[in-house]
């Protein structure tokens, strides 16, 4: 038992030591890059520590190669497009969940059809509406399409937290004569908290990591989102010469997330793993 | 009475959702299939074309190819995941130092944007400046070293492998969970029996695990079939084409080449072929549930 024991637990420090390993190396030699310069990167092997940190790469990076604008937008659109999409939904799932009437069942379905429908059928018909509306190539556009596109996970999610808060709140409330606007605001939203506060980390995540609709959606480069822009970036890095600007560019664009997901590990692992599940 | 003042607010609650919901979802949703039967115009002018665009699919050996590498995609991308995936999982349920370390380095790819982690690999892919080439040429492999995006062969899994580093947090999330769940007693009965680690994960746990295993498959199937993003950036879809996959190629027709009608088709066809895929290997995979 002890030898097989030991045997086994060589085994389990051998499988996570490997995994952990090479995911920290990936993430120390982009640092590491980040931190030289050009000639460093073409004339040391990778992992030679940077001499001197040049951290005039990331200023460099922030104001030359406009990551700094990059940035701007993302924050703009990923912060816009959660509230709208956790807000609207937070409306929507209240009836759905808690007053009975006689579509509950469909329009929950409609909403979760949403989960189901891949994005290879919708990208070139919603290229084209945006067209229509005059909202190809806004920020706009994409702050709406980002919305809509986290309303089914949201309701979901939010439509299971109201359903296990207890039925006589409703009740109570309007015996004591508020109306049922009151009482969502009142009662129910500071209830909520939790289930809000795990839809509106996910949306955000996923609103600023997004590349594909960016791509297919905004083509002027001062409307670019981070991972749009810091694509541009490598295609420019590819026939130029400029690469530790765009390793200090991935660096500036994973640290927000990478901070979000330190501080809240748990959230954020629930909750993407319950978004995954989805299909 | 305060029913009825609840009803009054459902249709004003339901209303901004449902609009966004209309606008950007359903209402282009219905427009796909309008448009797979429409040949496009540069100038944007449609006309019906019927199923014209479905036949011209049957026979056009660019689509042929991407939907192999598509299924090529999903099978590498299938081995490289739940080996690894099953073992760490496995691993995370033994009682170990550290945890929540090894939880969060594992993890921590997901919640970097595919971008990112697309860019980083495509530099240590890099036969120079990279980290594999160089790393193995130091130990003494510098001959099996090769330009691994470059290389028709290597380049798909090469992609593969970067898709799957970055989303396998999710499923050996999931996968321990289901570690988590299995019965302790039977476990304890098995070791009481003299079973050693190893009989006790292929007997009892696999066994156990079946069902969660085949939804993560079929879960696996829906995902890749539908790659995108590190394809296009680490690859473009080369060299030779040998990267193209569905997802690249309805891309570069529809965006590059305005050929709006004729990328829907691709698109609804590789909705046809992933529902009956999963239709099958849902039954094929079905099996009567065990009793322990």
């Amino acid at each position: 038992m002890s030898t097989d024991g030991r045997r086994h637990h060589l085994l389990i420090y051998l499988v996570l030591g490997t995994i952990a390993f090479s995911a920290a190396a990936a993430f120390a030699w982009v640092l590491n890059v980040s931190l030289k310069t050009n000639q460093e990167f073409l004339g040391t092997r990778p992992w030679t520590i940077a001499e001197d940190f040049h951290f005039e790469n990331y200023l460099n990076a922030w104001t030359n190669a406009d990551v700094g604008a990059y940035f701007g937008n993302s924050v703009v659109v990923s912060i816009s497009a959660t509230v709208l999409g956790v807000v609207v939904s937070a409306f929507a799932a209240y009836p759905i969940a808690r007053i009975p009437f006689r579509a509950n069942g469909a329009v929950l379905a409609i909403f979760l059809m949403g989960l189901m429908v891949p994005w290879m059928v919708t990208f070139i018909p919603l290229y084209l509406t945006l067209q229509d509306f005059g909202l190809l190539d806004t920020r706009i556009g994409l702050v709406l399409v980002y919305a809509t596109y986290n309303l089914p996970f949201n309701i979901f999610v939010l439509t299971g937290f109201l359903r296990t808060l207890p039925r006589e709140l409703e009740e109570a409330a309007a015996m004591d004569g508020a109306g049922p606007t009151v009482t969502f605001v009142r009662v129910i939203l500071p209830l909520l908290g939790p289930g809000l506060a795990s839809v509106t980390i996910i949306s955000f995540l996923n609103n600023w990591n997004e590349f594909f609709y960016a791509l297919v959606l905004i083509h002027s480069p001062s409307k670019m989102t981070l991972p749009l822009g810091l694509f541009q970036l490598g295609q420019a890095a590819d026939y130029g010469t400029n690469w530790v600007t765009l390793f200090a560019g991935m660096i500036i664009t994973a640290l927000p997330v990478l901070i979000v997901f330190a501080l809240l590990q748990k959230q954020v692992t629930k909750g993407l793993t319950a978004g995954a599940l989805k299909g | 009475m305060h029913r009825l003042a609840q009803r009054r607010i459902i249709l004003p609650f339901l209303l901004p959702a449902a609009v966004l919901l209309a606008l950007f979802f359903l209402y282009p949703l219905v427009r796909t299939v309008g448009i797979s039967l429409s040949d496009w115009t540069r100038t944007g002018n449609s006309r019906f074309v019927g199923g014209a665009n479905y036949t011209a699919l049957l026979t056009d050996p660019e689509y042929r190819t991407a939907l192999k590498n598509t299924f090529a995609f999903t099978f590498i991308g299938g081995c490289l995941l739940f080996p690894p995936a099953v073992a760490i999982a496995w691993a995370l349920n033994q009682p170990i130092r550290g945890e929540k370390f090894f939880r969060f380095v594992i993890f921590a790819p997901v919640v970097l944007s595919a971008a990112v982690v697309a860019l980083m690999w495509k530099f240590i892919y890099h036969p120079t400046l990279g980290l594999i080439s160089p790393a193995m040429a130091e130990v003494g492999l510098g001959g099996m070293a090769r330009e691994w995006l470059g290389d028709p062969l290597t380049a798909l899994p090469a992609v593969a492998f970067t898709t799957v580093w970055q989303g396998i947090g999710i499923w050996v999330v999931l996968l321990s969970a289901g570690f988590e769940r299995l019965p302790r007693d039977v476990l304890e009965a098995g070791r009481v029996d003299g079973a050693g680690e190893w009989r006790l994960f292929w007997s009892v746990m696999m066994p156990l695990l079946y069902d969660l295993l085949r939804i993560l498959l079929v879960l696996w199937i829906v995902q890749s079939m539908q790659a995108f993003a590190f394809v296009y950036i680490m690859t473009g879809g080369g060299p030779f084409g040998s990267t193209e996959v569905v997802g690249t190629l309805m891309y570069r027709i529809a965006i590059d080449q305005t050929e709006f009608g004729y990328a829907a088709a691709m698109g609804v066809v590789l909705v046809a072929i992933l529902l009956a895929v999963t239709a099958i290997l849902n039954k094929v995979l079905k099996r009567d549930d065990l009793e322990y």
